[in-house]
């Protein structure tokens, strides 16, 4: 009936390494094995490729080269920005208890957990929800703002329902209230989902730090970056050596910031076609599976959303147990399922959204990728309807609420 | 794959889905720390279980023990379905990794639920 292939739609996770990626990086690993710190031959051979690939990276946000620091990724680019902005001003003027910061409810968990352990410091900490769509409201942004305020930090766009928030919006705020003589107040974006998928540039954006990750554009794991906008004072979370302008002491990790390099110059070189790839297979998939299934809810708003990514709940039936179902049929893809993550919680991001218990338990992302194929949507939309509806025939749930519509009529 | 292919059959073929339409022994129990939920019903004829069903909502481990537990009851006298145990779940699934054995004790709680409400489990 169909092949046997794994379909991959979890490009949100992880991403696989491009082939002209490999290729570039390869030498790195091997004859070019240089340090950057060296004065030899070797040394400014691996200094002259990291900075090229310093170069690529600032291009794919509209950065300058000497803005970037390269960190092992993006949780480590969340934490050098937002502690590094913390410390640095608790540094310079008294105590963390008389510092705040705002953040939103949806923020990935790393930025989560940062803000979690700042505020267990004696930080003050804001967490603003987001409207049924996900989407942070730009008037709760202007209502939390203090005197006490050092840095906002609100994602470019969500890992799990792809909304993309009003980043910009926030920015004219900030900089409004550092004219007001706020001088010592930042902000900060977690771009890791949105960064190739959606124009990034951090001009446009106005925002002071963003964060990116490697592997979520073709690039292997372990490398990320951070873009720390001219003047703005960061404390160094890893100290003991002068690499990254001091702001990240350590050997660079040349093979994978060259890999990085490679990847974000396809990203914006190939950035329309990609984009627009996905967001046909996004729709197709998402048009098929509404003329399928019934009782389904899409999570997070239709519009103003990354092009490559559709969160859905499937009502009365688990995302673990859909996603294990959907991989023994060689399709991959993720939940905000507390079964499938090891918490007890289901995902706080939907839950955020004023979702039920039952609806974000069943909520299942499905990222789709440059490689993807019409074929293989085609194969996920046959699929699907079969294993939900084989779920649904076994839910409790479903029967209970039948039961309850029709004692109703 | 983390779970064994005897796992992964009773999730993609469930055993006796569904409600037995004569049950005289029902429970449905529910793990109150993740929300998953077993439906089981019975028809027990003189002591024997005739005819046994099983719904479940929760992750994968949870329905493939509602399925093997189903299978192991076809058949069976009381007696001797009382004497299962959560450790036999487990192994009819081919095994669970620690933290997912739950599954297999909502199984358990919903077998002997059903059992003392069809009044012949013994007093506890």
């Amino acid at each position: 009936m169909t092949e046997p292939t794994r379909v991959y739609l979890d490009h949100s996770a992880t991403t696989p390494v491009d082939r002209r990626v490999v290729d570039a990086m390869l030498p790195y690993l091997t004859e070019r094995f240089g340090n950057p710190s060296s004065v030899h031959f070797f040394g400014q051979e691996a200094r002259a490729a990291v900075d090229r690939a310093r170069r690529d990276v600032a291009a794919l946000i509209g950065a300058r080269a000497n803005e970037i620091v390269f960190t092992s990724g993006g949780t480590e680019a969340n934490n050098l920005a937002i502690k590094g902005v913390c410390e640095s001003a608790a540094g310079s003027a008294g105590a963390a208890g008389e510092f705040h910061v705002i953040t939103t409810a949806i923020e990935h968990s790393s930025v989560r957990g940062i803000c979690d352990e700042l505020e267990k410091n004696g930080w003050k900490i804001t967490r603003l929800p987001a409207n049924e769509d996900g989407i942070v409201r730009i008037d709760d942004v202007r209502a939390a703002l203090q005197p006490e305020t050092v840095l906002v930090s609100v994602m470019l766009a969500n890992n799990e329902i792809g909304t993309i928030q009003p980043v910009r919006e926030i920015a004219a705020l900030v900089k409004e209230t550092r004219a007001q003589g706020h001088k010592r107040l930042w902000l900060h974006t977690d771009a890791v989902q949105a960064a190739g998928r959606i124009p990034v540039a951090v001009e446009t954006l106005g925002c002071d730090l963003l964060s990116l990750s490697a592997h979520k554009l073709y690039a292997p794991k372990g490398t990320g970056a951070l873009f720390v906008r001219r003047g703005v004072r960061l404390m160094p979370q890893n100290v003991g050596g002068h690499q990254e302008r001091e702001k990240r002491a350590g050997t660079e990790g040349v093979p994978g910031i060259v890999a990085f390099g490679t990847a974000a110059r396809l990203a914006r070189e190939e950035f329309e076609q990609r984009a627009n790839h996905e967001r046909r297979l996004r729709d197709r998939f998402e048009a098929g599976v509404s003329e399928r299934i019934g009782d389904l809810v899409f999570n997070g708003d239709r519009d103003r959303r990354l092009p490559h990514l559709s969160n859905i709940s499937f009502r009365f039936i688990e995302g673990e147990g859909l996603l294990i179902s959907l991989d023994l049929q060689s399709i991959a893809v993720s939940t905000g399922s507390a079964c499938s993550s090891g918490t007890l919680e289901p995902s706080p991001v939907i839950q955020a959204l004023g979702r039920n218990d039952e609806i974000s338990r069943g909520s299942i992302r499905f990222s789709f990728g440059k490689d993807n194929s019409e074929k293989e949507v085609d194969y996920v939309l046959e699929v699907l309807p079969r294993v939900v509806e084989k779920l649904r025939q076994l839910s409790p749930l479903k029967k209970t609420q039948r039961m309850e519509a029709a004692a109703a009529d | 794959m983390p779970y064994s292919s005897t796992f992964n059959d009773h999730l993609e073929n469930p055993r006796n889905a569904g409600e037995v339409v004569d049950a005289n022994a029902v429970a449905e129990e529910t793990n109150p720390v993740c929300g998953d939920r077993l439906r089981l019903s019975l028809r027990i004829v003189k002591g024997r279980i005739e005819e046994v069903g099983f719904l479940a909502y929760g992750c994968a481990p949870t329905l493939a023990c509602g399925s093997a537990l189903s299978e192991l009851l076809e058949g069976k006298a009381v007696e001797e379905a009382l004497q299962l145990t959560r450790k036999v779940v487990v192994e009819a699934v081919g095994g669970l990794p620690s933290r997912k054995q739950h599954a297999a004790a909502l199984a358990i709680e919903a077998l002997r639920s059903a059992l003392s409400r069809s009044g012949r489990a013994p007093a506890v």
